[in-house]
């Protein structure tokens, strides 16, 4: 346990961050370790972030310096997502190419302990159903930013319910025009704000 | 039958006594819609994406079949013109999309770090034109057509008897260098470079509010939008957004104001945390309209009889709603925000597809206020 590197995590110190992390590599700490302080370092992020301390600027620059971390951890992580919380896929519906919501969800679901598979942007539902069925995600995230992509995102969830997984995976929807009575009309079991939310309501499913 | 001349100036009374916080006859309606109307019309959106005079023409069709409105916030639009506000390329209908989808703006790293020096060396104008020509495709050539129809489109409008309020927009640099960033490598920007950012923030200045002051002084519009979409607070810690949001646009909306335009700030998302900032301007002077994301009892709250309201009918209730829970929203929003120094108004644009008896039911809806 470093708490050099949770704190830097934490604090959004880059330079120590990556010091401590080289520092942590050079005395042969396991790469899932280090990992882990990160995202102890990320809970804490979150905690201040619910708390109004950091806003959306911290945590995609929290994301960002997680990624350079893990970067430079390089070589082994399988054993990364052996302590994975779950999983989750997420993309953007069907005739949306929107992706900076759909990314800014993935990255901060992925920093703090999520497998993330990310179909990307104008996802059809075939997608969302293979990913289901290969990846087995507890969580399935689906955003837009337009309200034309409404229909297809209920389309989607009927979809998937006829493809007999619905009862398998929670459904969360989010994007700028979304709100519950979106949630409502799609058949998603919540609608999320924001990233944060996305990853408490994760967290809270899987008993975190 | 009353002439389209005074019901221009019956409907612009209507929206300055709105500004003014004076007693109305009643509330004044102001749609804000691009698409819709040509989806509302039967009309292939790629027929209209890049054809400002067709879509003009197809905006007062439909808004005229739909009731009686008192204004509109633009007279035209191409959708190219979502390039120069956004430093992105722009997806057409019928080109790169489908053809009857809206246009959708590409969210993609085209401006680079490098870039901010050159803003900072050679101002605003000089880094726009070099980068509009080779990351945007040589983009002007595209503009200019919606440019040079804006004041005949303003005429347009005109004769029939509408207001338009906002023909022009002031942008800050934050909306431009997001856009052109991304808003990921933006926001890490203004964590790792913020001097660089500021600096550049700074230097792109003049040339903006030279080009706002020029466009103010030639049109002569009522009001101006002043944009804020990813500066949103919500988005952003307080002193992140004291040093790189407030200043600027504080500074585009006093420019306005020396110009005797009303700044109109059309605000995505929220913005609640920052409310009290606009009592800063000047009482009775400018128009505040939020996109539905802030909560707009909580502005009425906090701005009180400071500054007119606009708003703010959820783009998500026309999609998916019915015509009496549009009125029902909208009386709500007459009677516990207005009469007085409110304008009636979509939460940002009307969506592509709101059904038009919602939008309908809106328009209708300040006749019972």
């Amino acid at each position: 346990m470093s708490q050099t590197l949770i704190n830097a995590m934490a604090d959004l110190e880059e330079s120590v961050l990556v010091s401590e992390v080289n520092a942590l590599k050079a005395q042969g700490v396991a790469p899932l370790e280090i990992i882990q302080n990160l995202q102890e370092g990320m809970n804490i992020v979150g905690k201040r972030y619910e708390e109004k301390e950091y806003y959306l600027s911290e945590l995609i620059m929290s994301a960002e310096i997680f990624k350079e971390a893990a970067a430079l951890i390089g070589g082994d992580l399988s054993g990364a997502n052996a302590a994975s919380h779950g999983t989750f896929v997420m993309g953007t519906i069907y005739g949306d190419i929107h992706d900076i919501g759909k990314n800014i969800v993935t990255t901060v679901m992925g920093c703090n302990g999520f497998n993330v598979i990310d179909l990307g942007v104008d996802v059809p539902t075939a997608e969302y159903i293979k990913a289901i069925q290969e990846h087995k995600p507890q969580v399935v995230g689906i955003s837009c930013l337009l309200t034309t992509a409404f229909d297809g995102m209920k389309e989607c969830i009927e979809s998937i319910k006829a493809a007999g997984l619905r009862d398998q995976v929670k459904i969360l929807i989010g994007g700028g025009p979304c709100d519950q009575t979106t949630a409502d009309y799609v058949g998603a079991d919540a609608y999320c704000k924001t990233a944060q939310d996305c990853v408490e309501y994760s967290k809270r499913l899987v008993n975190i | 039958m009353t002439s389209s001349t005074d019901l221009y100036t019956q409907r612009l009374a209507r929206i300055k006594r709105a500004v003014a916080f004076e007693k109305q006859d009643r509330v004044p309606v102001v749609p804000l819609a691009t698409s819709f109307c040509a989806h509302h019309l039967g009309i292939p959106i790629s027929q209209v994406a890049a054809n400002p005079e067709l879509l003009t023409d197809t905006m007062i069709k439909s808004f005229t079949s739909l009731g009686e409105i008192d204004g509109v916030q633009q007279p035209t639009f191409s959708a190219h013109i979502l390039s120069m506000a956004w430093l992105s390329k722009v997806k057409l209908p019928g080109i790169e999309l489908p053809d009857n989808v809206s246009w959708q703006v590409a969210e993609q790293e085209l401006m680079t770090v490098a870039d901010y020096d050159t803003v900072i060396n050679q101002g605003y104008n000089a880094f726009f034109g070099e980068f509009q020509a080779s990351r945007l495709d040589n983009l002007m050539p595209r503009v200019m057509p919606m440019l040079v129809f804006a004041p005949t489109a303003m005429q347009l409008w005109e004769k029939a008897g509408i207001p338009v309020i906002a023909p022009i927009m002031g942008i800050m640099p934050y909306e431009l260098f997001c856009g052109g960033r991304t808003m990921p490598r933006f926001m890490r920007d203004m964590f790792s470079m913020p001097d660089k950012v500021q600096a550049a923030c700074d230097a792109a200045m003049p040339d903006l509010l030279t080009g706002l002051r020029g466009a103010a002084q030639m049109l002569k519009p009522y009001g101006a939008w002043v944009g804020g979409w990813r500066s949103a607070p919500e988005f952003l810690a307080p002193k992140t957004w004291n040093r790189f949001v407030w200043p600027y646009m504080k500074k585009m909306a006093e420019l306005l104001l020396e110009e005797g335009v009303v700044p109109i700030f059309h605000l995505d998302s929220n913005w609640e945390r920052e409310l009290e900032r606009f009592l800063e301007l000047p009482k009775h002077s400018c128009i505040i309209s939020p996109d539905h994301a802030t909560d707009i009892f909580k502005i009425k709250q906090v701005l009180g009889d400071h500054m007119c309201i606009m708003g703010d009918v959820p783009a998500a209730l026309t999609a998916l709603g019915t015509p009496a829970e549009v009125t029902a929203y909208s009386q709500k929003l007459m009677n516990e925000i207005g009469p007085e120094g409110f304008i009636l108004s979509s939460g940002c644009d009307i969506p592509f597809n709101a059904k038009p008896e919602n939008v309908a039911a809106m328009i209708a809806a300040v006749q019972q206020s």
